[in-house]
C-alpha cells in the first residue's frame, strides 16, 4: 500500500516490428485509489528517434524526465547530434546506478531507432539501472503483469508499422482494463525511418 | 483533515480552504487563513503538517518575491511558480526531515492570459487540473466537480459549484470546519471575497 | 607609473583604473570583429570575421566564433577562445539547469547576468587574470522578444539594436549607426551585417571561408530557433548584398 512504485498507478510498454518500434503509456496519476488527473504522460522523447517511458512514483518520473532533457541537451550541445538510443540506455543506466542506496521509485523502459542503421532498439530497467534487453517486447508499471500477458499471447515479429500500432494499443488497452492503478487513456508513439506519429488513445474512464 | 480546493474557470481561478486550525481534538482558530501570496497572480493553498505548512508556503513566498526583485519586478510565470514548488518538495522528500505539505497553486498567466490550478503533493507529484482538491475533501468534492464541471465556466458558476461542494462537505466531515475564504485569481490579480 | 599596479587585477591604479581588465580589452581589440544586428520584429543576426583560416584546419564542420547556447539564444565570441569555451559552458548548464527548476526557458538577461557576474568575480578575487572574451547575445525570450546584448572582461553587458565586438570597433559602430533602422527586416540586417563587416575587415575581398553567420528568427510554426549557416548561405549573401562590387569601388576610391 504505501509501497512508492505504487502509489500513483500507470504502465508503460515497447515494442519491436519491422524497421520500426512503438511505445506506450497510460495517461492515469492517482492518489492510491483515487484518480487525481487523466492527462499524465509517461512518455518522453530525448533525441530525434530515441523514447523514453517512465513508470512509478510520479515525483520521480517528473523529475528524472527533467534531469534526462538537461542531459540531453548538454550531451546534443556537446556533440553537435542528437543521442542515439543505446547511448541513452546507457545514459539511463548510469543516472539511476547513480541512485544505488536511495534509488528513484521508477521503471523505465528505452525505445528507438539507430540513426545511422535505422535499427530498432528496445530495453528496460530495474529502478537502480540494470539493463533487460530484448528483442520482442518490454513491460512496465502497476499493470506489467498483465502486460506480459496481453503481449505475450499478441505479439508477433516484424510486425509493419500500421499493424505494430495495433498490437501495442491491444495489448496496453486491455492490460490497464485489468489494472485498477492505470487507464484513464492512453498514448501511443510508432516511430518509423522517416517520422514519428503520435497517437492519443480514447479509453474507457473509469 | 483542512480543506483546500481549487477550479478553473473561464477567466481565473477559484481556491478555497477551510478557517478552522486544529489540534488533535480541539479547534484552536476559526480564522486561519491557509494562503499565502506569491506575486500578484499566483496564491498558494496549503494543508499538512502544522508547523512545516506555514514555514513552507512563507519559504516558497520569500523566494518567489525575490525572483521578482531580481528580475525588474518581472514576475514568474504560474508554471514556472508550480515548477519551482515541486522541485523544492521533490528535493525534500529525500533529505533527513520532509516537509509535510500538499499544496494547490492558483494561477493566471498575464502573457498567454490563461488561468491555471497546480496540484502538488508533499512528494513532489505535480500535475495542472481543471478542478482539484487535497486530503479527505477530494473524495467528497471530486465526485461533485467530475458532474458538474464545464470548461467555459463563469466564476458566479464557479462559485455556484464551489458552494455545491462546500454544502456536500458540512453535510458530511465528521468536524466543523467553519466555513471556507475564497479567493480568486484572475487577470486583476488576486481578491478574496465573502463567501458563505 | 602604471607597472606597478599593473600586474594584479584586483588593485586600482591610482588614476583609479584597473589595468589587467583594460589589457584584456585590448587584447579584444585585435580578435576578428563579429558584428550583431536587431531586427525587432523578425530576429537577430550575428555576423563574424574567421581569422584562423588554413587549408589544412579540420574542424569537422563545427563553428569558431558562433556558439549555440540554446534553442533561444547563439553568441559570437571576441578574444581567448579558450576563455570563452568555459564560460559558454557555464553559460549552457546555467540555462540547464533553470530549465530544469522553473520548466521554462531561462530569460536572456537573467542567464546573461549570471555569466557577467562570473566574469565581474575575475576582476575582484586575486591570483587569476581576467578572462580574455567579449560575447555578443542574440537571444529570444517572451518579455522582451528577439533581444542583442554584448558583455565584456569587466562583466558590464548592455543590450543593442545593432553592435560589434572585436577589431575595428569604433569603425563598425559609426557604420552601423549610419545605416540602422529600427524597422529593419531580418533580410536587411543580414546585408547590413556583412556589408559592415566587409568594409571593416582588413583584407580586400569578403570569402565564404572567412566568415561565420548566425541567426535567430521564428520559424513557420511560430517556434524560435536558431540557425548556423552553412557556407553555400555566406556565399549566396555575398552574393545577393553586393558586397564584392563595392569592394571593387572601394578599390578605385
Amino acid at each position: 500500500m504505501s509501497d512508492p512504485s505504487s502509489i500513483n498507478g500507470g504502465a508503460a510498454v515497447a515494442m519491436v516490428g519491422k524497421d520500426c518500434v512503438a511505445i506506450a503509456s497510460d495517461l492515469r496519476l492517482g492518489n492510491q485509489s483515487l484518480g487525481v488527473s487523466n492527462n499524465f504522460e509517461k512518455v518522453f522523447q530525448f533525441g530525434d528517434k530515441t523514447f523514453l517511458g517512465l513508470t512509478g512514483l510520479a515525483s520521480d518520473v517528473t523529475t528524472l524526465s527533467q534531469v534526462f532533457r538537461l542531459k540531453t541537451n548538454l550531451y546534443k550541445l556537446r556533440e553537435e547530434r542528437s543521442i542515439e538510443p543505446q547511448t541513452f540506455a546507457n545514459l539511463v543506466s548510469s543516472t539511476l546506478y547513480e541512485k544505488r542506496f536511495g534509488p528513484y521509485f521508477i521503471g523505465p523502459i528505452v525505445a528507438g531507432l539507430d540513426s545511422k542503421t535505422d535499427k530498432p532498439f528496445i530495453c528496460g530497467f530495474d529502478l537502480i539501472g540494470c539493463i533487460d534487453f530484448a528483442k520482442d517486447f518490454i513491460v512496465s508499471g502497476t499493470a506489467s503483469d498483465q502486460l506480459y500477458g496481453m503481449c505475450e499471447s499478441l505479439y508477433e515479429p516484424n510486425l509493419e508499422p500500421e499493424d505494430l500500432f495495433e498490437t501495442i494499443s491491444q495489448a496496453l488497452l486491455n492490460a490497464v482494463d485489468r489494472d485498477a492503478l492505470s487507464g484513464w487513456g492512453c498514448v501511443v508513439y510508432v516511430i518509423t525511418k522517416d517520422r514519428v506519429v503520435k497517437r492519443v488513445l480514447r479509453t474507457r474512464q473509469d | 483533515m483542512d480543506i483546500i480546493i481549487g477550479l478553473t474557470v473561464k477567466e481565473g481561478t477559484i481556491i478555497a480552504t477551510s478557517k478552522a486550525a486544529t489540534r488533535g481534538i480541539s479547534i484552536l482558530k476559526d480564522n486561519d487563513d491557509k494562503t499565502r501570496q506569491l506575486n500578484s497572480h499566483n496564491l498558494i493553498a496549503y494543508t499538512g503538517e502544522s508547523g512545516d505548512t506555514v514555514q513552507f508556503a512563507e519559504y516558497i513566498q520569500a523566494n518567489i518575491q525575490l525572483s521578482t526583485m531580481r528580475e525588474n519586478e518581472i514576475e514568474l510565470s504560474p508554471k514556472a511558480v508550480a515548477s519551482f514548488v515541486r522541485n523544492q518538495l521533490a528535493t525534500s522528500i529525500r533529505s533527513r526531515k520532509p516537509y509535510q505539505v500538499n499544496a494547490l497553486i492558483g494561477g493566471y498567466d498575464t502573457k498567454t492570459q490563461k488561468p491555471s490550478l497546480s496540484w502538488v503533493d508533499y512528494l513532489g507529484t505535480y500535475v495542472e487540473l481543471p478542478y482539484g482538491a487535497h486530503g479527505y475533501s477530494a473524495f467528497y468534492c471530486t465526485s461533485l466537480f467530475d458532474k458538474h464541471y464545464r470548461k467555459d465556466m463563469t466564476i458566479d458558476e464557479g462559485l455556484k459549484l464551489l458552494q455545491m461542494c462546500v454544502d456536500e462537505l458540512n453535510r458530511r466531515m465528521p468536524i466543523d470546519f467553519k466555513g471556507v475564504y475564497v479567493k480568486i485569481v484572475d487577470a486583476e490579480g488576486i481578491r478574496q471575497i465573502d463567501f458563505n | 607609473m602604471s607597472r606597478r599596479y599593473d600586474s594584479r587585477t584586483t588593485i586600482f591604479s591610482p588614476e583609479g583604473r584597473l589595468y589587467q581588465v583594460e589589457y584584456a580589452q585590448e587584447a579584444i581589440g585585435m580578435a576578428g570583429t563579429a558584428i550583431g544586428v536587431l531586427s525587432p520584429l523578425e530576429g537577430v543576426v550575428l555576423a563574424c570575421e574567421k581569422r584562423v583560416t588554413s587549408k589544412l584546419l579540420d574542424n569537422d564542420g563545427s563553428t569558431e566564433k558562433c556558439y549555440v547556447i540554446n534553442d533561444k539564444l547563439v553568441c559570437a565570441v571576441a578574444g581567448m577562445t579558450a576563455d570563452a569555451s568555459i564560460l559558454i559552458n557555464t553559460a549552457r548548464v546555467h540555462s540547464q539547469h533553470y530549465l530544469k527548476e522553473y520548466d521554462e526557458d531561462i530569460p536572456i538577461e537573467t542567464l546573461i547576468k549570471r555569466v557577467c557576474d562570473i566574469k565581474q568575480g575575475y576582476t575582484q578575487h586575486g591570483g587569476l587574470r581576467p578572462f580574455g572574451v567579449s560575447f555578443l547575445y542574440a537571444g529570444y525570450d517572451d518579455r522582451y522578444n528577439f533581444q542583442l546584448f554584448t558583455s565584456n572582461p569587466s562583466g558590464n553587458y548592455s543590450g543593442w539594436k545593432a553592435t560589434s565586438i572585436g577589431a575595428n570597433l569604433s569603425a563598425s559602430q559609426t557604420l552601423l549607426k549610419k545605416d540602422y533602422k529600427d524597422d529593419i527586416s531580418l533580410g536587411d540586417a543580414c546585408k547590413l551585417a556583412i556589408k559592415v563587416l566587409s568594409k571593416t575587415m582588413d583584407t580586400s575581398n569578403v570569402t565564404k571561408d572567412k566568415l561565420e553567420f548566425a541567426t535567430l528568427s521564428k520559424l513557420k510554426s511560430g517556434k524560435v530557433m536558431y540557425k548556423i549557416w552553412s557556407e553555400d548561405e555566406i556565399d549566396e549573401l555575398i552574393k545577393v548584398s553586393g558586397v564584392l562590387d563595392d569592394a571593387d569601388l572601394g578599390d578605385d576610391e
